[in-house]
């Protein structure tokens, strides 16, 4: 088994194209398409009364880390969206807001959300300093007084012309990385699962079968060094962000290596199951692209499945390995959740893998290419 | 050694091999000839226990291999159709790759490898990528890595396909090399009756999945023994000249070349001053009119009425 991986080694140390190119691709993509957002999304802000830039929402903005909010008086505010230059803008005022809207884009959400939530935040507080000065000294009454603030906030929001439920945080570089990433790692996996056909094909297998060599050690170190050779591809893309573009993991780095572990897995077992299924590399080549382009489209990889709205592409994510593997990123990268949230895709990968594999030897050991 | 019992093997409607059975003894070099698809590889892989039968058994020292392929496997060198082999490595990591898998290890594998490249006469390109190779060396080198466990029993599926003929010979040698040298029985299958005629002692040959023709050359040759092939050379050949003696009622088979007939008569029959006769009369300038000794080609003609290689 080791003697299969050095040759697979030194065969890759020869003829390393396949694997630079879609290294390169992917990083290169994600470089084109996230790298406006590489740095914090630009929103050009205007206070009516100076005395806000320095209040609590002025603070609370600094805080942000999405977005770079540049003060400036409401005319050039006014002139940097009509010349596109920002997206949208705010101006704000003692107790209201209003969001300029330029382009729609998922940061108008976004951007909605945060400061309505700065200003109601803002409001609780003030109730409360109200209360104390209203002599309302005991614990209970304090309470009762917050809790009557959250459930009557003064101002409503305008939700009209936003999705209503849609606001999530969508972090483009982080989105473009993983996106790219997981799309091009299809392609490098699926290329390193490929010599088990030819190798079939051309009589390499044969000859092992006749050797003193286990079937299992054959597939074991076939598909593990499948998965390694994806997995090193993310791994170089990961690394070459986080260290030389600077793009901030949100000091989740580890875990999102780690918690790529099952994407790969799942992947190295579909294109197990499709090299099991073509008849030959003409074929293979002909469903990959086929194959890996839907299930970048329909799991996310381009944009975020939020996104999407069509019944049918919704029910067709749910059996797309990509979907979770963008949902586990996301999660723990974008939104830190704790691990535990993340069991069920993790689990759903795990799941989705072991299945293919299976399958997947099975038809071939039927089939007897 | 081993043996082939009433072997048959279906793919969904058609039979790649029907009814097979045949033999090999310790140190015989036997030929498996037939034209492509008449079930050699088929057969082959059958015989070499990567394949299943749909029917019959194959037995080694009189132990069916099919339930327990491990003893037979241990003693078979298997030579693929295909180059069967890692391009982008050199020779001597490919040698080392297959020698490792069959458990050599340091010293011993080193020395191995060695020796079978002295024998494929690889050696002074030990290192260099096979990829580059040209398609004589490639066969050599799928020839060398079935030979580095010192099988007993060497299958060679067509390894002569698409060579120049300088490799050829090469091949052909070493293959009556080591069935001298090292008494190495050999199976060698092909689809030139030539080679199979210098190398072999006893022929099978197959058409259509179907056994046709089973013995040593000479007895082969005896099912032509009521026959006899005549070859007539020509200047220019003639629609007319061919119809008359397709018609001729002592003329069995007519194969047309360019320059070139052959026919098929019956041994005890002259019929050289007839066909001389028929030049004339159909205005054909004769160059020669020979008896040919039969060859395997002629067989093959004879039993299905096609030539070997189409
Ligand atoms: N795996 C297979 N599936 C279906 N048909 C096959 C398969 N392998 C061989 N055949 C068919 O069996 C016949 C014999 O093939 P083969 O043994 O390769 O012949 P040969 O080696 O003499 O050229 C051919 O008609 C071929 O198409
Ligand atoms: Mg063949």
């Amino acid at each position: 088994m080791i003697g299969i991986l050095l040759a697979k080694l030194k065969s890759f140390i020869r003829n390393p194209w396949t694997f630079l190119i879609f290294t390169f691709m992917s990083m290169f993509f994600a470089f084109i398409f996230g790298g406006t957002s590489v740095e914090k999304a630009y929103v050009p802000i205007h206070a009516v009364n100076e005395n806000i830039k320095d209040s609590f929402i002025g603070q609370q903005l600094k805080e942000q880390e999405g977005f770079h909010f540049s003060w400036m008086t409401e005319g050039d505010l006014r002139e940097k969206i009509e010349t596109g230059k920002a997206e949208i803008g705010v101006v704000l005022q003692e107790n209201d807001y209003s969001i300029i809207v330029g382009v729609n884009s998922f940061n108008t959400d976004l951007v909605q959300q945060i400061i309505s939530g700065i200003y109601q935040e803002k409001i609780e507080r003030e109730q409360i300093l109200l209360a104390f000065e209203q002599g309302a000294s005991d614990e209970s009454n304090i309470l009762t007084e917050m809790d009557q603030a959250m459930e009557k906030p003064i101002f409503k929001i305008e939700s009209a012309s936003f999705r209503g439920e849609g606001a999530f945080v969508y972090d483009n570089s982080l989105h473009r990385i993983f996106g790219f990433s997981l799309f091009f790692v299809i392609y490098t996996i699926a290329y390193n699962v490929l010599p088990i056909l030819i190798e079939k094909r051309e009589g390499i297998w044969d000859r092992m079968i006749l050797s003193p060599l286990k079937k299992s050690e054959m597939y074991i170190a076939n598909l593990l060094y499948s998965f390694i050779t994806g997995y090193l591809q993310v791994l170089v893309i990961f690394l070459m962000f986080r260290y030389v573009v600077g793009v901030d993991f949100h000091d989740r780095f580890f875990e999102t290596l780690l918690l790529l572990i099952p994407y790969v897995f799942s992947i190295v077992a579909l294109t197990m199951l499709i090299t099991a299924i073509v008849k030959n590399v003409r074929q293979f080549n002909a469903v990959l692209p086929i194959i890996a382009v839907s299930m970048a489209m329909i799991g996310g990889a381009y944009w975020p499945i939020e996104i999407v709205e069509s019944k049918l592409l919704l029910i067709l994510a749910k059996f797309n390995p990509l979907t979770y593997g963008m949902e586990v990123l996301n999660g723990v990268a974008v939104y830190s959740y704790p691990l535990e949230e993340l069991l069920f895709p993790i689990s759903v990968l795990v799941l989705m893998g072991v299945t293919m594999i299976g399958l997947g030897i099975h038809l071939m050991e039927r089939r007897h290419i | 050694m081993i043996e082939l019992v009433d072997l048959t093997k279906k793919f969904k409607q058609i039979y790649a091999v029907k009814n097979l059975s045949m033999f090999i003894e310790r140190g015989e070099i036997v030929g498996l000839l037939g034209p492509n698809g008449a079930g050699k590889s088929t057969a082959i892989s059958i015989l070499s226990s990567l394949v299943e039968p749909s029917g019959g058994d194959v037995r080694f020292e009189n132990k069916s291999i099919l339930k327990h392929p491990a003893p037979f496997r241990k003693v078979v060198g298997m030579v693929p159709q295909n180059i069967a082999l890692y391009s982008d490595l050199t020779a001597e990591e490919n040698l080392l790759f297959f020698g490792r898998i069959y458990r050599l290890r340091g010293k011993e594998l080193e020395r191995k490898v060695d020796e079978v490249l002295e024998q494929i006469g690889l050696t002074d390109r030990r290192r260099d990528v096979v990829k580059k190779f040209s398609g004589g060396m490639q066969r050599r080198l799928n020839i060398g890595v079935a030979m580095l466990h010192d099988p007993e029993l060497l299958i060679m599926d067509e390894p002569t396909v698409g060579i120049d003929p300088q490799s050829r010979n090469y091949i052909l040698e070493t293959v009556k090399r080591l069935n001298e040298e090292r008494k190495m029985t050999v199976l060698y299958t092909s689809h030139y009756m030539e080679e199979v005629e210098f190398l072999c002692d006893r022929i099978y040959i197959m058409d259509k999945g179907n056994l046709i023709a089973s013995g040593t050359k000479d007895e082969i040759k005896q099912i032509l023994s009521s026959e006899k092939t005549i070859s007539i050379t020509m200047e220019r050949l003639n629609e007319e000249f061919l119809d008359s003696l397709k018609e001729n009622p002592l003329v069995n088979r007519v194969t047309i070349g360019e320059k070139e007939v052959t026919i098929l008569v019956p041994r005890d029959i002259n019929i050289f001053s007839e066909i001389i006769k028929l030049a004339e009369s159909t205005g054909i300038e004769l160059n020669s009119v020979d008896n040919k000794t039969p060859t395997l080609e002629d067989v093959f003609l004879h039993l299905t009425g096609r030539a070997l290689r189409d």
